[in-house]
């Protein structure tokens, strides 16, 4: 086990190199000088906006701080690689940089965003698990039942539209319908509230936002789990509890289920991990100051120190987590054995 | 946000229906795998309702300079001497799904949007088709470092969050519909690459590869005239499903304002514009969200029903 875990740290490195370093490569064939971009429409003053070069080392320059010029007079352009190093060596050290428009330490950007992320995450996924599963229970027991029709035709339509979309009816419906129907007194509130945390204290603001976030894993939870129960219940043992003559509730819930979860806890946990890589879309339409929002703004304002500070984040963590999901699976099935060429 | 549109769990209702006694009639004639494929495709309903809705939506939008202009209104054009009597009204006979804020027709623009929407899908899919099957078969059949290489690559390219990739790489070469192309063609190849590398993997070693090599058949003859041939099922099963996942991305993209250039309409366009008026006129928004709804659960289901008439096995998707 242990040789497994640490053969999958190690099988990290090469993929996190991979995914930074193409990001790297990619912020400098974005168009647009980021530097220019701070200003907007007006025009740097050269010596501002060579200082600024010099402070997120685009530019070369002694152990002093002071700037380097080459022969004509010019600053000299720190290499790619060079910069590449830099990053890399900043993040051994927790340093992941500077905004280049808002001056803020990165570190203290993300720290402030993340949070957001994981809440709404967190919420979310108990909605997933116990909607998910739940359903997929009752689909799975009542098979062709209205119930059952009702759970693949919603989880159909789910799957197949964009989870925006159902952010907005969402809104519409909770918030705006419910709201005129009602004078207020039912309606859900439609947006989170960006600023300092105390002003987020209302549980409400959770509830549309997470069941955005949930609704398409949801409907995937819900159909692994009927699928795998469905077939869970037609295996040998399961005939030999109802030969014995256990009750139908018995052989569900403490022999078949048991077998049938073991998938539905892996999806689940690989969804968990890829919410709090942050959810661009659910964010942006709830206008929820976490990190995906954040990140989309450093990208459409080649704010690349933000960028590659939260990728880096959200790629480690959703890395670890994919590691504790697989590690996790030997412990709930014991016929599983890691590390004995078990990959593809 | 690309979703693997794979809805197994109606696997046993359609195969129940693909498994029904074949009439003594039917049983003989056809026995090409294309052929006993759409004799079960026939009796899936829901496969059958897909394809009709899919060809409705391809002919309406292939046809729509024809008719739509004169009957709907032009998509684009804004007269605008009555740009302010006929913006934002109502759903009426004369506009079934209303007018937008500078009195475009919306169902014309959803019309035409489907167009942007149809030729992202299926070419988006295309490229990622094309470039995962020519990886997949370099890793599959020739292995070794080839594979490792290749295969981590393809890590890396799922180990990134796929909505911020697309995002990155739309902020490198830019909008506008050719570059949404290229952004969701070539971050969708690893998936394909790596269907295909696992279908190569299981015929590599039969027989009749064996056969082909020991006559002296090239490499790529081998893989394209007889591993292929045996691989083609899980991949038009693939793409079909993939090209409803390209869809829903080409939407997010031009909803966040990275994919088509207004005035041009994309479904994901309509419904950002729409989102403004959400509290007065919600149709604006719901119309286009309803035409990507329809479409991709149309090509999920198409899917579904080509994975049970053709009989493939969906492991590794």
């Amino acid at each position: 086990m242990l040789r497994y875990i640490l053969k999958r740290v190690l099988q990290f490195i090469p993929v996190f190199l991979g995914v930074t370093l193409i990001l790297f490569i990619l912020q400098n064939v974005v168009p647009g000088d980021p530097i220019k971009l701070i200003a907007g429409e007006r025009k740097l003053d050269p010596v501002t906006e060579m200082n600024i070069r010099a402070a997120h080392g685009l530019i070369k320059t002694d152990a002093d701080g002071n700037i380097i010029y080459d022969e004509n007079g010019d600053t000299i352009e720190t290499p790619m690689v060079e910069r590449y190093f830099d990053y890399l060596g900043g993040l051994l050290q927790g340093d992941l940089g500077t905004s280049y428009q808002k001056g803020r330490e990165v570190t203290e950007m993300i720290l402030e965003a993340y949070p957001y992320t994981v809440q709404i995450a967190l919420v979310a996924i108990v909605i997933e698990a116990i909607v998910g599963i739940g359903a997929g229970i009752i689909s799975a027991i009542k098979r062709y039942s209205f119930w059952d029709v009702l759970v693949t035709l919603v989880t159909s339509a789910l799957v197949a539209m964009p989870a925006f979309w159902l952010g907005l009816l969402l809104q519409l419906f909770f918030g705006i319908w419910l709201k005129d129907l009602s004078g207020g007194a039912l309606a859900l509130p439609i947006s989170g509230v960006p600023g300092p945390r105390p002003q987020f204290a209302g549980w409400m603001y959770y509830i549309l936002p997470a069941v955005t976030l949930a609704a398409i894993s949801t409907a995937y939870t819900a159909r692994i789990m009927r699928s795998q129960l469905i077939e869970v219940m037609n295996q040998d043992y399961i005939r030999t509890a109802k030969a014995k003559g256990l009750s139908k509730r018995d052989i569900i819930f403490k022999h078949a289920l048991k077998n049938a979860l073991i998938p539905v806890v892996t999806y689940v946990g690989m969804d968990f991990g890829a919410m709090l890589a942050g959810a661009i879309l659910t964010e942006t339409v709830f206008n929820w100051p976490g990190i995906g929002q954040q990140t989309y703004t450093a990208i459409t304002r080649r704010d690349w120190p933000i960028v590659m500070g939260s990728v880096t984040v959200i790629v480690v963590v959703v890395m670890i987590i994919n590691l504790i999901v697989d590690v996790s699976y030997a412990f709930l099935d014991p016929r599983i054995r890691l590390g004995n060429k078990s990959e593809k | 946000m690309q979703y693997p549109l794979d809805l197994d769990t109606r696997a046993d209702e359609c195969a129940a229906a693909a498994e029904a006694p074949v009439n003594a009639e039917d049983s003989n004639p056809s026995r090409t795998l294309w052929g006993d494929a759409f004799k079960r495709l026939k009796k899936n309903r829901l496969a059958i309702f897909a394809i009709i809705w899919i060809l409705f939506v391809v002919v309406v939008a292939a046809t729509a300079d024809l008719w739509v202009p004169q009957v709907l209104g032009a998509p684009n054009a804004s007269d605008t001497a009555t740009m302010v009597m006929n913006s934002r009204l109502a759903p009426s006979l004369q506009h079934p799904f209303g007018t937008d804020t500078l009195g475009r027709d919306v169902l014309s623009r959803v019309i035409y949007g489907a167009r942007i929407s149809l030729t992202v899908g299926i070419v988006a899919t295309g490229i990622s088709t094309i470039i995962g099957l020519v990886l997949g078969a370099i890793a599959a059949y020739y292995g070794g470092l080839w594979d490792t290489i290749i295969m981590r690559l393809a890590d890396i390219f799922l180990a990134f969050p796929y909505t911020l990739f697309v995002i990155a790489m739309i902020a490198v070469i830019g909008n506008g519909i050719q570059n949404v192309f290229i952004a969701i063609g070539i971050l969708g190849w690893p998936s394909i690459a790596r269907v295909f590398r696992s279908a190569i993997l299981s015929v590599k070693e039969s027989d009749y590869v064996d056969a082909a090599r020991s006559m002296g058949a090239s490499d790529v003859r081998i893989i394209a005239r007889h591993i292929f041939p045996n691989s083609v099922a899980s991949i038009v099963v693939y793409a079909t499903m993939n090209i409803g996942g390209a869809i829903l991305t080409e939407s997010a993209l031009s909803f966040l304002g990275l994919g088509v250039i207004p005035p041009d309409p994309s479904w994901g366009t309509l419904i950002q514009e729409g989102q403004k008026f959400l509290q007065t006129e919600p149709w604006l928004m719901i119309m286009p969200g309803l035409a990507i709804l329809t479409t991709v659960l149309a090509f999920t289901l198409l899917g579904d029903g080509l994975r049970d008439a053709l009989d493939v096995k969906m492991k590794d998707a």
